[in-house]
């Protein structure tokens, strides 16, 4: 876009100190900060071209409306465009225009995205995947799972160009924004890989409505100008009409004599002129200020004669150094625009995302999301607008609402919990909070605080069973009698743990899964000696571990072969009966359970299939869990088995009825046989439903993975282990410090699974390595002196 | 060549390239020209790290510079005089004593005249270009004239009054 020749009427700046600085000294017209919220922070940036970053981990940087992005290319090659600020302190953390991670740099590793402030690490797709010190600086306050660089709306289309939108719900799709405008060249910029050859910027004094009112001018008069929608522009000149790209004369030949131009609103312009392609792009400093970038484009094909010819015509129509012809006296460009309306046309489009169009067209309505946090509020300050019920404050439950008022959500949120108290941490109900003196539960073991409630507007309404889902009428039924209307419904209800029959209503037999279950093996282990525990699954060993502690004599009893023996490989299985051993744990393996014997109602002790008999003062069993679906079930939702079984979802987490969606250990998709508890799974399947729930980006998915403590035994594990896979194998890697030892499952050479204790440098390097699809060498992975990141073997 | 016709000529370099930054100061084109072959060729390039490629921003031969100036009054022009600082770096002569290569830096200064209100603006220097001049030169009778110049610029924001030849 010629916007304004860069040597004429003394309108451009020569001063050439910096532009940060420009923008920070000029305090920032009220007006022209609206704009920037309103039209540049919500349409279609072409903020680079996909050349300019050609392989896994490059990246450039670039801004809109003063924030500062980042565009990253991912080991698979898809460009993903990040926020380029740290979500710990809000520092900016790339500072150069354009590089690779590939490489590590002063303050940061291989192939990460790192903050030079604190070290954090995000790989290209944003993911937050090293905090320092995390565990010991926020031990289950946090989790780096939420604290992922912002991702933005980002395409690659129209001859490759990288194209951000700063909302993540944005009032148009890009396609249907400029498709119309494009189709003019589409068909020549697409018909080869082009590369950007040239690159220069300016910047001109002057606000960007009156530069482009100059730029209209250039063509004010132009009967070959069409004005199209959203406030495009095109102009085509030149010896081909119809734009057959099977003609010679059109690009990307270097004959081409074809000109066609390209102008979206609010500043963006493609210029097609003869063999060459020119696209500038508008950056508004301040209200009287304008950054343009000007990138000249030619297809990677060229020969070097190609090449020489296109730079040539494209410094003298659009280089820095090119020669502007003279108006001539009468050129008048105000008075031109004013005749052909090109402006005006522009103008109507500015009027109508300024909301200020006399005839009342708006584009705001198209972007519910930047103006739902007020738009949502009552006069009594309570949110009205749509109703999303959760039914159960599980992990799951309360990541849904957390990620879905991040996605903009401003409407009410009401969570249904028949549990006493807040939501609580799960996981250490297992471990550390047995070893608590105490009969209540802990204010820090509290998922989130009752102000983070408030704050973010959520009703939490515990001790409220529901009882009764109507799809058909979108309402549901609580204890309390109260019909509630939804228009969104998430099952969020978690799982049941198993009991064995013998064992109801029994004294001093527990399970283990809610807070109350927790203080009840608590307050009974205070006053008993010995456990009995069925079941050595994870539950089972982390309470074993935890009552050992206490110094009680624990008995594990496990029916399969080892412990472990669905969810662990049996390396980690062996090791892990060993510690347990050398901790004073009996751990009986491959015998079952005859019988659970009671005295006065009261657990006395175990019968072994063996015949050996087993006695305790209390009983836990640990033999797993299945899905709290029987509410979904009675109301038609489809689950796995018509009497029960988790409720069956698509990759949205949707159920069989419109509007009802399932996460966390409840759900499960229909293309997965298999379900995984964790707290990872109940983030990411509900931030996958509130990214379906508010139309948003739906998150990168992550190799699952889990902890478990054990004694002071870490354990890590990223990747499911496929323990009945004979095809499967582990390799066991020795680490720096004492105790340290992973196992890494391979099929053939594929891996895909790792077990890490006490080594979470080699945790970090693992799930990079599963997160980014590399396979290290199997044959080396046990020798220290490897590197497993550096080894570049792909997964297939 | 001995160490003395070696010294004569890099002087003559050396003066040559002082003698085009001051023809150049003064838009002297003739005087410019005076100083180069007919076989001179121009260029202006410079190094992206934006989009990591050597580019060429202008480049022609004696004929169309020519062309370049005797079209400049017919354009708009900004008039504020350019001030080039340039030091000689390295001389290099070949061995039969035909043809050498220099590298200078040249640091640009532009002293505003024109301006968007020069009553405020006219008079103050700024900073206007860096970068190298990589030149090559031909030697007849002792006599070193201009054969190529590439014009290595740092800067790839370029505003107003960059169309000059640096």
């Amino acid at each position: 876009m010629d916007f304004i020749e860069n040597n004429s009427d003394a309108q451009t700046n020569s001063d050439q100190s910096n532009i940060s600085d420009k923008v920070a000294a000029k305090a920032l017209d009220k007006g022209f900060i609206e704009e920037q919220s309103r039209i540049f922070k919500n349409t279609w940036i072409p903020v680079c071209h996909e050349s300019e970053l050609p392989d896994p981990y490059d990246f450039r940087t670039s801004s809109i409306g003063n924030e500062n992005v980042i565009i990253c290319r991912a080991p698979d090659g898809k460009v993903n465009a990040l926020l380029n600020v740290c979500p710990h302190r809000g520092m900016l953390i790339e500072r150069r225009p354009q590089g690779s991670f590939l490489e590590g740099q002063a303050s940061g590793n291989p192939k990460r995205i790192t903050c030079m402030f604190h070290a954090w690490q995000f790989d290209m797709r944003g993911n937050c995947v090293y905090v320092a010190r995390e565990k010991e600086g926020y031990q289950d306050r946090f989790c780096k799972d939420d604290a992922g660089l912002r991702r933005l709306r980002c395409e690659v289309n129209y001859g490759g160009f990288v194209w951000v939108n700063m909302n993540d719900q944005p009032a148009i799709f890009l396609e249907e924004w400029a498709g119309a405008a494009f189709s003019a060249i589409e068909s020549q910029i697409c018909s080869a890989p082009l590369e950007v050859v040239h690159y220069h910027k300016e910047v001109v004094d002057t606000g960007y409505q009156q530069l482009m009112s100059q730029d209209f001018g250039s063509i004010a008069g132009d009967a070959n100008a069409a004005n199209l929608d959203y406030g495009h522009i095109v102009t085509r000149h030149g010896e081909v009409e119809n734009n057959d790209p099977s003609q010679t004369s059109s690009f990307p030949s270097p004959e081409s004599g074809q000109s066609t131009s390209v102008r979206l609103f609010p500043g963006f312009a493609f210029h097609l002129d003869g063999p060459t392609l020119n696209v500038a792009t508008i950056t508004p400093l301040n209200d009287s200020q304008v950054m343009i970038e000007h990138r000249g484009l030619a297809p990677k094909a060229d020969s070097e004669e190609e090449r020489k010819l296109r730079s040539k015509h494209y410094n003298a129509k659009f280089g820095p150094f090119r020669l502007q012809k003279m108006p001539e006296p009468n050129e008048s460009v105000s008075g031109k625009v004013e005749e052909n309306g090109l402006f005006i046309h522009y103008n109507n489009e500015w009027l109508r995302w300024m909301d200020q169009h006399p005839n009342g067209e708006t584009r705001i309505s198209e972007f519910p999301s930047s103006h739902s946090k007020t738009q949502g509020l009552s006069e009594n300050g309570e949110l009205s607008g749509p109703h999303i019920v959760v039914i159960g404050a599980s992990h799951a439950g309360v990541a849904f609402v957390d990620k879905v008022r991040k996605n903009g959500f401003g409407g009410r949120l009401t969570v249904f919990d028949r549990q006493v108290g807040g939501p609580m941490e799960r996981p250490p109900l297992s471990k550390a909070f047995l070893l608590g003196g105490g009969e209540t539960v802990e204010s820090k073991s509290l998922l989130r605080q009752k102000k983070w409630y408030k704050t973010n507007k959520i009703k939490l309404k515990t001790q409220s069973n529901v009882e009764a889902i109507d799809t058909k009428k979108k309402t549901i039924t609580v204890s309390s009698g109260a019909v509630i209307n939804y228009d969104n419904l998430v099952i969020a209800s978690g799982a049941i743990p198993r009991e064995l029959p013998d064992t109801h209503g029994m004294g001093n037999a527990f399970t283990l899964r809610q807070p109350s279950d927790a203080n009840a093996i608590r307050q009974a282990a205070n006053n008993s000696d010995t456990v009995v525990i069925i079941g050595g699954g994870y539950i089972g060993l982390e309470v074993a571990a935890s009552l050992r502690k206490k110094g009680m004599a624990v008995t594990v009893i496990e029916a399969a072969k080892r412990i472990l023996a669905r969810v662990a490989s049996e390396p980690l299985a062996d090791r892990l009966t060993t510690l347990h051993e050398d901790n004073g744990v009996q751990v009986l393996t491959g015998v079952g359970v005859d019988s659970i014997n009671a005295e006065d109602g009261i657990f006395d002790s175990v019968t072994l299939t063996s015949g050996q008999k087993i006695v305790g003062d209390m009983l836990i069993t640990g033999i797993g869990v299945f899905p709290d679906s029987k509410l979904a079930a009675e109301a038609g939702i489809e689950t796995q088995r018509k009497d029960g079984g988790a409720i069956l979802v698509d990759e949205t987490m949707k159920t069989s009825e419109e509007d009802v969606f399932a996460v966390g250990d409840v759900a499960l998709r229909r293309d997965q046989s298999l379900a995984i508890e964790s707290v990872h799974n109940a983030q990411e399947t509900a931030a996958v439903a509130a990214a379906a729930v508010t139309g948003s980006i739906a998150p990168t998915l992550q190799t699952p993975w889990f902890w478990s403590d054990q004694y002071d035994v870490k354990l890590q594990i990223v990747g499911v282990v496929p323990v009945s896979d004979d095809d499967v194998y582990q390799v066991a890697r020795t680490g720096k410090r004492d105790g340290a030892v992973s196992f890494w499952s391979y099929r053939g050479k594929e891996l895909v699974a790792v077990e890490v204790v006490n080594d979470p440098a080699t945790y970090m390097e693992a799930r990079q390595c599963l997160d980014t699809g590399q396979s290290p060498d199997p044959e080396q992975i046990s020798s220290l002196s490897f590197s497993p990141i550096d080894s570049g073997g792909a997964r297939s | 060549m001995e160490n003395n016709s070696l010294v004569t000529i890099e002087r003559k370099i050396e003066k040559i390239i002082y003698q085009a930054a001051l023809a150049l100061d003064e838009n002297n084109w003739a005087d410019w020209f005076k100083l180069c072959d007919d076989s001179f060729f121009y260029s202006i390039t410079s190094f992206s790290p934006e989009i990591g490629k050597d580019m060429t921003y202008f480049s022609g031969d004696k004929k169309e510079l020519t062309g370049l100036m005797d079209m400049l009054p017919k354009h708009n022009t900004d008039h504020s005089p350019l001030r080039r600082h340039t030091s000689v770096y390295t001389i290099d002569i070949s061995e039969d004593g035909k043809t050498a290569e220099a590298v200078s830096s040249v640091v640009i200064y532009q002293n505003l005249l024109d301006g968007i209100n020069s009553h405020l603006d006219s008079g103050e220097s700024r900073l206007f270009v860096v970068g190298k001049y990589h030149d090559k030169f031909l030697i007849n009778d002792s006599l070193p004239k201009f054969v190529n110049r590439e014009t290595k610029i740092d800067n790839r924001r370029l505003d107003k009054g960059s169309h000059w030849p640096l």
